[in-house]
């Protein structure tokens, strides 16, 4: 997005992606090109500030979900070892009891 | 050095032997299987403690966030746990069955308190300024996703080892004697 000032006079252009190419789309001249450049740079900031609280939310959910992951990830591999000590093996995802053991 | 959530070094070391000691058992390993039981004897206790501690703080965090550091409700959640806890592992229990059912509490927990943060996402009373935007919901769901299945998985592994537990025979003792004939 640019504000171009050609012959004392202003414009202003936007990006737009069409496909792989980048189009530069003309918005408006003088007051008004000045007007939309500055709308256009609150939306921008705004959302940035909007994907940063979420980034960071999400980090926070992400912080308390893992110890209980971790818990979940110890209690699979001890339960997997007392079974397997204890005589038990798997048989298409059932744990069995060996008839030996 | 470790944070205050992750288990230590040497547990998590313990943990790989543990694995690969249980997949070389399964796959019919006898020295294997004889390793697994010394490492399942001396290291289980240990470990088991350390997985605990970590519940119980994980449960301390988590509780703060759904109470929203209101005191009363804090409490209130905190006793609750404690009686699910209760409940749930029952009398005499194992170490191994008080682990699970650590890992039970804590992932219902989180479940509820993920559901709590995605539920006021649909608030419609909420301030506009408020609101995420769908990737971000959607994230939130996966997380909440996530969470869901390993709770039931939990619950699924503490049935399984309760039955296995129940229906394993009792040990047998076999005495030997020998009578020496003149």
């Amino acid at each position: 997005m640019a504000l171009e000032r050609r012959d004392g006079n202003l414009y202003y252009y936007r990006s737009v992606r069409d496909g792989e190419k980048v189009r530069k789309v003309y918005v408006g001249a003088g007051e008004f090109a000045r007007i939309f450049a500055e709308g256009d740079i609150l939306r921008r900031t705004s959302r940035k500030a909007q994907r940063e609280r979420e980034k960071a939310e999400l980090e926070r959910l992400e912080a308390l979900a893992a110890p209980v992951e971790e818990l979940s990830e110890a209690a699979e591999v001890l339960v997997r070892a007392h079974l397997v000590d204890a005589g038990y093996h798997r048989h298409k995802g059932e744990w069995r009891r060996a008839r030996s053991a | 050095m470790p944070g205050v959530l992750e288990l230590s070094e040497d547990a998590r070391g313990r943990l790989t032997e543990l694995r690969a000691l249980s997949e070389k058992a399964e796959a019919g390993d006898r020295n294997a299987r004889k390793e697994l039981r010394r490492l399942v004897r001396s290291s289980s206790p240990e470990v088991i403690a350390e997985a605990s501690g970590i519940a119980q703080r994980a449960e301390a965090m988590l509780t703060k966030t759904i109470s929203a550091s209101k005191p009363l409700m804090e409490e209130a959640l905190g006793r609750r746990l404690a009686l699910m806890r209760e409940e749930i592992a029952g009398e005499s229990a194992t170490p191994l069955e008080i682990l699970l059912t650590e890992r039970v509490v804590a992932g219902w927990l989180l479940v509820e308190v993920l559901e709590g943060l995605t539920a006021a996402q649909f608030y419609k009373g909420a301030p506009k300024s408020s609101r995420l935007s769908p990737s971000y919901i959607i994230q939130q769901s996966r997380i909440l996703e996530s969470a869901t299945r390993r709770y039931l998985a939990a619950v699924r592994e503490l049935a399984r080892v309760r039955k296995l537990q129940a229906t394993a025979p009792p040990v047998q003792v076999n005495t030997e004697v020998n009578v020496l004939r003149g």
